[in-house]
């Protein structure tokens, strides 16, 4: 946990977890949306739209489950410098932002033709939309300051600042009168019935390999950037000091 | 202290006072982020009359009477509590709007205590149930269907 | 009066959409991993 750590034993991890996350996850998530599709029975009020269910709630739980991940990791950077920490925040934001989006888009069709509107300001989707602007605004402020050569703090406080918004997505269907249901899954059990339950539970499983997987190539990409850089800058150094030149080998 | 546990209290310091506002916040909107009234909160605080408020709760089982002109209905929303709200409305209905099941209503009240909505929005419940199986269930809601079908 | 909707049609533009989104991310990750890791590569050689 060095502020210089080599993440040359992170790549060599990364190397086949990459592809074991991925290619599961495509498998799992593929295979229950195809079954919630063709061999999940009509809920007795939705009808055929409840399918829509087995991918706008695993998009739902990785849109919060990721600002989660964003904050652990600004947390880990802030406490102990790690470097992974701010390269691991800055994978998650994109594909937590896809997924926030969509599950909005999702959820957005299927209360067409249930409530009978695409969309109201009510607790839940007011604050799911509020995480998708999180989510825009910590990318923005990720990438400015990577460009800038600002502090890697700042995006971190951002992102830890930002957690408060996951309790209360998840709370605000308690708290208020809202046109969104009540959580099916608590601590006391599910009111989902297992025929659902099951293809739920391998979709949301499934997304969860994948989005590790998407996380995974994200981080490879800025770590292989910045060796890039490293090496740029070291090279761009050692041509502007010719008297103090080292043989060219001993850099490469 | 170590600089790396003076961090560490630090950042979790600044993570108790962010939830604590976060929730103090939230505490204070409880009553204004409602997206509704429930019928007995419209019975305590009733609105002004034609003041446009929304009326959310379940919609009383028997209680949906289709009016002879075809596309005006009336039926009762029932809360937690024993009070209730009779509704008016003139439109289409949504597919999941059936006696027993919840209901949002945009309108206002009438002068006679009648909710006068304007447009109608269905609430599901937290309950996913295949239909085979509704039978089993407690409460069946499309026990009703067959009231529905006099208003399609 | 009842609105009827075909629910079919709306299951398959939310799939149509989640899974397009989705590609396009997975498509877009892989390709900056490939192209970053293969320029490392090449000016790890020079």
């Amino acid at each position: 946990m060095h502020i210089y750590a080599n993440p040359k034993r992170f790549l060599s991890l990364a190397q086949w977890l990459t592809p074991l996350l991925f290619w599961s996850g495509l498998v799992l998530s593929l295979g229950a949306i195809v079954w919630g599709i063709i061999n999940v029975a009509p809920d007795r009020l939705m009808g055929e739209s409840v399918r829509i269910l087995f991918i706008h709630v695993p998009a739902a739980w990785l849109g919060m489950g990721g600002w989660a991940g964003i904050a652990i990791s600004s947390a880990v950077l802030l406490i102990w410098k790690h470097p992974l920490a701010s390269i691991a925040a800055r994978a998650i934001a994109l594909p937590g932002m896809t997924f926030t989006a969509i599950c909005l888009a999702t959820g957005s069709i299927w209360g067409r033709p249930t409530w009978g509107t695409w969309w109201v300001w009510d607790g839940r989707l007011t604050s799911m939309l509020v995480l998708l602007f999180l989510y825009a605004g910590y990318i923005a402020l990720a990438q400015a300051t990577a460009r800038e050569g600002g502090s890697v703090k700042i995006a971190a406080i951002f992102g830890i600042v930002g957690a408060i918004n996951i309790p209360i997505i998840n709370r605000s269907v308690v708290w208020w009168n809202s046109l969104h249901q009540p959580p099916s899954i608590t601590a006391g059990g599910s009111s989902i019935d297992a025929s659902y339950l099951w293809p739920l539970l391998a979709a949301v499983i499934g997304f969860s390999l994948l989005f590790g997987g998407i996380v995974l190539m994200r981080m490879r990409a800025l770590i292989a950037e910045q060796q890039v850089e490293a090496r740029l800058r070291r090279r761009a150094l050692d041509d502007d000091a010719p008297v103090a030149a080292r043989p060219m080998a001993e850099s490469a | 202290m170590k600089a790396k546990h003076q961090r560490l209290v630090l950042v979790i310091l600044a993570l108790v006072a962010i939830v604590a506002a976060g929730l103090i916040a939230t505490w204070t909107l409880r009553n204004q982020a409602n997206y509704f009234y429930l019928p007995e909160q419209m019975a305590a605080e009733p609105p002004a009359v034609g003041q446009a408020v929304r009326l959310g709760g379940m919609v009383q089982a028997g209680s949906i009477t289709p009016q002879p002109d075809g596309i005006t209905v009336k039926f009762v929303v029932t809360g937690n509590e024993a009070s209730t709200v009779p509704v008016r409305y003139s439109g289409i209905l949504p597919d999941l709007f059936v006696e027993g099941s919840g209901v949002v209503a945009d309108g206002s009240l009438d002068a006679d205590g009648v909710f006068q909505a304007t447009n109608l929005l269905a609430k599901h419940d937290e309950n996913y149930v295949p239909r085979e199986l509704e039978g089993l269930e407690a409460h069946q809601p499309s026990d009703y269907a067959d009231t529905t079908i006099g208003i399609d | 009066m009842r609105e009827a909707l075909d629910h079919w049609d709306y299951v398959i533009a939310a799939y149509a959409i989640g899974l397009g989104a989705l590609a396009i991310l997975i498509a877009w990750s892989w390709q900056a991993m490939r192209r970053a890791e293969k320029r490392r590569d090449e000016v790890k050689r020079k």
